[in-house]
C-alpha cells in the first residue's frame, strides 16, 4: 500500500505533463535543436585545432551533448502547476503539506523522485538518438558504462539536495528568487553545463572540487568521455558518495527547523 | 507628458517598493551581474581555448558579448518585462489590466522595477570599455554612433523576439515556455562569430532565429569582416534598422494578439 500511495505521488508531474501536448512537443523540439546547436559549436570549434585541455574534438562533443540530455532530468515546469516551495510559502498553502498523512520531507522525495525518473526518459532516447546519429560516442567499455551509471546516479542524489536547500531557504526568506537564480547560475558554471570544467583555469578547478555542483554532472560526464580515467573513478565515487550524506543530514535538520516556522490559520 | 509623468512616478514607487527588502535589492542587482558573467566566462573561455575563432581576434570577438550585454541590459531595464507576461497570464493579472485607464503593454512594463538591470549594465559598461579600450580600430563619429544605433536596434531585436513569445503567450499561455529558451539561446549563440558553426546551423541563427542581427552582424561591420558573414553585406549593415522595423512589428502583433485575449480560463 505504501509503495501504491507513492507512486500516485510521483507520477504527479509526469502526468501533467503527459496532459500538455504542446508542451511536450516544446521540449522535443527545444532538445533537438540544442543538441544540433550545441554539436555544431564544439565540432566548428575544433575545425582548426587537435586536443586541447585534455579533450579531443570527439570528447568535447560528447560531453557537450550528454550535458544538454542531463539537464533534462530536472526541467520541469513546477512553477505553472503552482507546486514549488516558494508560491505555497507565498499563498499560505504550505500548511496543507504538513497536514496530510504523507510527511513534507516524502512527498518532495517522491515529487521530485518521479520528475527524475520521467526526465530519465527523454535523456535515455535522446541519447539513444544521439548515438545511433554518431554525435555521442558510446563508452569505451562496459566498466566504463557501469562506473558513468553509479556517478550519474549520485550526481542526480547530489542535484536533489542542492535543489531542495534552496526550496527550504524558502522557509526563511519572505522572497528568493535571487538567491535562486544565483545559486542556478553557480550550478550550470561550476558543473560544467556552460563548458566543460578542463577548460577553465587551475585554480578555477580548484575550486569547485570543494564544492558539491561539479560532483553533480562535470564527474559523470568525464567518467564517461574518458577524461577521468577509470583508475580514480573509486575517488571521485566516494567524494560524490560523501555530498550526499553531508547535504542528506543537512537538509534533514533543516527540515526539521523549518516545520517550527509553518503556522496554520494564524498560528 | 501626462503619460510620461506617470510612468516616472511609478516607476519611482516601483523602485522604493524594491527596497522594501534590502537583501533581496542587493542579490537581484548581484543576479544581473552574475548572469552578465556567465556570458563573459564562457567567451572567455571559448577565447582562450581557441585562439582565432572564425578568422577574428581576440579584441575584435570581444565587441560580440560587449555590443550583444549592453543591449541586453537595455532591454532588461527598459522593456524586460516581456520576459515574463507568461506568468501574468496565468495569474489573471492581464484581465485586470485590460479594465484600467491605461494601454496593457505600458501596465506590463510598469508592473515592477527590473532591479536586476543595474547589475547587468554595470557589468555590460565595463565590458564595452573594455573592448573599446583593446580595439585596435580607429573611432570616428560615424563608427561610434554605428555602434550606438547597433545597441539599440540589438535592444529592439531583443525585446521584438520576446514581444513575438509574450503575444503567442497571449493566445497560447504554454508558449512561455519558449522564453526561457529564448534567453539562453541569445546568452550561449550570441556572443562569438557565428561563421564558426554550419552554414546550415548559422543560417537558423540569422533568418531562422535571429540572433545573428543583435550583435554578430554589427560587430563584423565595425571590424572589418562584413564581407565574410554569409549574408549581403548591406543586409548586416542595416542590423540596427531591422531590430527597430522587428520590435514595431512584434507590436503589432501584440496588439492584435491582446484583441483576441480571452483569459487564461477560455
Amino acid at each position: 500500500m505504501p509503495a501504491a500511495h507513492a507512486w500516485r505521488v510521483a507520477r504527479v508531474t509526469p502526468l501533467g505533463e503527459l496532459h500538455a501536448p504542446p508542451r511536450m512537443t516544446a521540449v522535443l523540439l527545444r532538445l533537438t535543436v540544442q543538441v544540433v546547436l550545441v554539436a555544431s559549436l564544439w565540432d566548428g570549434l575544433y575545425a582548426h585545432t587537435g586536443t586541447t585541455a585534455g579533450l579531443d574534438r570527439d570528447q568535447a562533443v560528447t560531453y557537450a551533448v550528454l550535458a544538454v540530455l542531463a539537464s533534462r532530468l530536472r526541467e520541469l515546469d513546477q512553477y505553472t502547476g503552482r507546486d514549488t516551495v516558494l508560491q505555497h510559502l507565498h499563498f499560505g498553502t504550505i500548511v496543507y503539506w504538513y497536514l496530510r498523512p504523507l510527511p513534507p520531507r516524502r512527498y518532495y522525495a517522491l515529487r521530485a523522485l518521479g520528475e527524475q525518473l520521467y526526465g530519465l526518459v527523454w535523456a535515455l532516447g535522446g541519447y539513444a538518438v544521439c548515438v545511433a546519429a554518431g554525435a555521442v560516442e558510446p563508452p569505451a567499455s562496459a566498466a566504463v558504462a557501469g562506473v558513468f551509471a553509479l556517478s550519474l546516479l549520485l550526481g542526480q542524489w547530489v542535484l536533489y539536495y542542492v535543489l531542495l536547500v534552496l526550496d527550504q531557504l524558502c522557509f526563511w526568506t519572505v522572497r528568493n528568487n535571487a538567491a535562486m537564480m544565483i545559486l542556478v547560475f553557480a550550478q550550470n558554471l561550476l558543473s560544467g553545463v556552460y563548458a566543460p570544467l578542463w577548460f577553465f583555469p587551475d585554480w578555477f578547478v580548484t575550486l569547485s572540487s570543494f564544492l558539491p555542483f561539479q560532483a553533480t554532472l562535470s564527474v559523470p560526464l568525464s567518467l564517461y568521455i574518458g577524461r577521468i580515467p577509470l583508475s580514480d573513478a573509486p575517488a571521485e565515487l566516494a567524494v560524490q558518495a560523501a555530498w550526499v550524506v553531508v547535504l542528506a543530514l543537512f537538509t534533514r535538520f533543516l527540515w526539521r527547523r523549518a516545520a517550527r516556522r509553518v503556522i496554520s490559520q494564524g498560528g | 507628458m501626462k503619460a510620461v509623468r506617470i510612468a516616472w512616478r511609478v516607476t519611482c514607487l516601483n523602485f522604493r517598493a524594491q527596497l522594501e527588502y534590502r537583501a533581496e535589492f542587493l542579490l537581484m542587482i548581484a543576479i544581473g551581474a552574475v548572469w552578465q558573467v556567465s556570458v563573459i566566462v564562457f567567451a572567455t573561455v571559448l577565447l582562450t581555448r581557441f585562439t582565432g575563432m572564425g578568422g577574428w581576434d581576440s579584441s575584435e570577438v570581444l565587441l560580440i558579448p560587449a555590443t550583444r550585454m549592453l543591449a541586453h541590459g537595455l532591454f532588461v531595464l527598459v522593456l524586460g518585462r516581456m520576459h515574463f507576461v507568461g506568468r501574468q497570464i496565468q495569474e489573471g493579472r492581464i484581465d485586470i489590466y485590460l479594465v484600467r485607464p491605461m494601454p496593457v503593454h505600458r501596465q506590463v512594463q510598469l508592473a515592477y522595477f527590473p532591479t536586476n538591470a543595474i547589475g547587468d549594465l554595470t557589468v555590460a559598461a565595463g565590458l564595452m570599455a573594455g573592448a573599446l579600450s583593446r580595439s585596435g580600430l580607429d573611432w570616428s563619429a560615424g563608427r561610434i554612433a554605428y555602434l550606438v544605433a547597433a545597441v539599440v536596434g540589438g535592444m529592439l531585436l531583443e525585446a521584438a523576439l520576446f514581444t513575438a513569445v509574450a503575444a503567442a503567450a497571449l493566445r497560447f499561455p504554454a508558449a512561455d515556455y519558449w522564453s526561457n529558451w529564448l534567453e539562453e539561446l541569445l546568452g550561449t549563440f550570441g556572443s562569438y562569430p557565428l561563421n564558426v558553426l554550419p552554414r546550415a546551423v548559422s543560417g537558423f541563427l540569422t533568418y531562422g532565429l535571429p540572433l545573428a542581427f543583435v550583435a554578430y552582424f554589427p560587430a563584423a561591420v565595425l571590424t572589418g569582416h562584413g564581407h565574410d558573414t554569409g549574408v549581403p553585406y548591406w543586409l548586416a549593415a542595416l542590423s540596427p534598422l531591422l531590430g527597430a522595423l522587428a520590435y514595431l512589428g512584434s507590436r503589432l502583433l501584440w496588439r492584435w494578439s491582446l484583441g483576441h485575449y480571452a483569459g487564461v480560463n477560455g
